[in-house]
């Protein structure tokens, strides 16, 4: 008994260690510049359209990233096809490579000495130094979350449930609409969410694709070397507030969560 | 109208081999097997919710092979329900139905109209079994598939419900095909049983034909049959005797001389405290108790006859008068046409 309450004490003392590391540099950040990043929002307006600009850029990369990624997760989920290792392989490179570096490989394949670049801006589309670029980086480094959240969120959903569908006249994707996306749709959305969030504190890759227009990771990085400390605060500060809204949605939405199976 | 012909399926390392059955058109087929012989496998092969990797398939004469499930007028209940969690129980019912006030019918039979307001979730096993039938069968389907449909109900609500389907199946003339591992249920519901095991069809038949004779030993141990003797037969005087070990067996009939195996099934064989008066009863031993065990509403009494080992069924009425005890010496008597040879 002394013995497991000693492991206890232990464990409770290097968690509580980490869980300080973790929250106490946001904490004093927002501390000490949470009013003046509130304020700012009315005086800024560079800020004001930096958090625009990521929040819209964000949204439409979370967006894109459904899009592709559902039907893909629910292929990695339901189907048993030669090379699905492989794919899920790919899906977890970019979250291994630095984003930077990241960065680096979008402007090769989009920058307007590339094949692709140069077709899309014949097209009119710039890539490199526009939202585009943004949602491209963005993109890159967060849609691997939504296919691996929603993998899980349509592995959740226990497939005899679609099979009964079937058998009571439904049509495949007629069972997928009434029965599996329902009970899915709770793991999508916090999919959606996290990816979200990730695109949102997304630097490395989008500092390199598109420095200008500027989202709040950018801004707060050009304030910080640009006029020091000071003028960074506040931004980063709005950037911390920014993040906490995916991470409270997030949160209620996993306080309602059930099983799919019935 | 159910017939499968050399169906063959395959889930992971698990197949469906060869598996060859006909259910006639109303008739109530029963599928008997142990847990992981392929009977959930085999009703979802045949409600095209599995592909078959062989095999012809017929249902209701058309040739299903190819149909996709929405097309087979199947009802399926699996042994959990799996009722849609995100649904009431009322959207459950009416999931497929085409018809409200049928499905409302349906409801009331098997009483699930009293949980309409009742969260899927709320439901106990049993509930969910109900649901489950009555969903299926709100559609009005052409087939019903059950998949050990009574298991989590009580006593009284499972006969009440096993009534209800049964009664359903005459109305209607429903073909229904219905997985179970209780020999007692298969016995009492079915017009044809399906003997499955390991993926393949031992036997199959009218349910009294199946119990009574089954194909092999394995077939006949696997039925509960506790005298399975391997020996051979004899023609002696024109009269055929299966001889193992120390057993001299009468059989009936025209028994073929050779090596077989001989089934009597517990409840055919009489036990008295006294020789018996010569009767019509062809085999007549006398032996010593080794072993007494109440199952349910009788007693298996074993009896060694010169280190043979037979085993007696008695009611516990018989078994009370008889006062039997180990180590007692009784008689025991079967007809020769109790002895089933394969």
């Amino acid at each position: 008994m002394r013995r497991s309450n000693a492991i206890a004490v232990g464990a409770a003392a290097a968690s509580s260690l980490l869980l300080l590391f973790l929250v106490l540099p946001v904490v004093r950040l927002v501390a000490a510049a949470g009013p003046q990043g509130a304020a700012r929002l009315w005086s800024d307006a560079e800020l004001r359209q930096s958090l625009a600009l990521t929040a819209l850029t964000a949204t439409a990369a979370t967006l894109l990233g459904a899009l592709g990624g559902a039907p893909l997760a629910w292929l990695l989920a339901r189907r048993a096809f030669r090379g699905r290792a492989l794919v899920a392989a790919v899906l977890d490179l970019p979250l291994l490579i630095p984003h930077p570096v990241a960065g680096i490989a979008l402007l090769l394949l989009l920058g307007r000495g590339s094949a692709i670049g140069g077709s899309l801006l014949s097209l009119g589309l710039r890539i490199v130094g526009t939202p585009l670029g943004i949602i491209a980086a963005m993109l890159f480094v967060s849609a691997p979350l939504f296919v691996s959240g929603a993998r899980e969120a349509f592995s959740r959903v226990d497939v005899r449930l679609e099979g009964v569908a079937r058998t009571l006249g439904d049509s495949p994707w007629r069972a997928f609409r009434r029965v599996t996306l329902p009970l899915a749709a709770r793991g999508l959305i916090a999919s959606g969410v996290v990816t979200w969030a990730r695109a949102v504190s997304e630097f490395g890759a989008i500092v390199i694709l598109a420095y200008n227009p500027k989202v709040v990771s950018v801004l707060a990085y050009d304030r910080f070397t640009g006029f020091g400390l000071s003028e960074a605060l506040p931004v980063a500060a709005a950037l911390v507030v920014l993040s906490l809204i995916p991470l409270t949605a997030l949160r209620a939405l996993r306080m309602g969560e059930e099983p799919a199976v019935a | 109208m159910i017939s499968a012909a050399a169906l063959r399926a395959r889930v992971g390392a698990f197949t469906l081999e060869d598996i060859s059955f006909d259910v006639p058109r109303g008739a109530y087929g029963v599928v008997i097997g142990p847990t992981g012989s392929g009977k959930t496998t085999l009703l979802e092969v045949i409600s095209g919710l599995l592909p078959q990797t062989g095999g012809r398939l017929t249902l209701n004469g058309r040739d299903a092979t190819r149909e996709p499930a929405d097309a087979r007028g199947v009802g399926l209940v699996y042994q959990l329900g799996f009722l849609f969690p995100h649904l009431s129980v009322e959207q459950n019912v009416m999931y497929g139905a085409t018809d409200a006030a049928f499905a409302n019918t349906i409801a009331r039979r098997f009483g699930v109209d009293a949980l309409y307001a009742r969260s899927v979730r709320s439901l106990s096993g049993g509930e969910r079994q109900l649901v489950a039938l009555a969903r299926a069968l709100a559609r009005r389907p052409e087939l019903l598939l059950l998949d050990e449909p009574f298991s989590a109900l009580d006593p009284s609500r499972r006969a009440a419900a096993r009534r209800e389907v049964r009664a359903i199946h005459r109305e209607w003339g429903l073909t229904t095909l219905h997985v179970t591992h209780d020999f007692a249920e298969a016995g009492s519901l079915g017009d044809v049983a399906v003997l499955l095991d390991a993926g393949r069809v031992l036997q199959s038949g009218e349910p009294a034909d199946v119990f009574r004779h089954p194909k092999t030993p394995y077939v006949a141990e696997f039925l509960g049959a506790e005298n399975v003797f391997a020996g051979g037969v004899t023609i002696a005087d024109g009269a055929a005797v299966f001889h193992s070990g120390p057993l001299a067996i009468h059989v009936a009939g025209a028994a073929a001389p050779g090596p077989c195996h001989a089934i009597i099934r517990a409840e055919e064989i009489l036990v008295a405290r006294v020789s018996p008066a010569p009767s019509s009863a062809r085999n007549q031993f006398e032996g010593r108790v080794t072993e007494i065990a109440s199952v349910g509403p009788l007693w298996r009494v074993t009896i060694d006859v010169d280190g043979a080992a037979l085993v007696a069924a008695l009611t516990t009425y018989s078994a009370g008068e008889l006062s039997l005890r180990i180590g007692d010496t009784v008689f025991f008597t079967f007809k020769a046409t109790a002895v089933h040879l394969c």
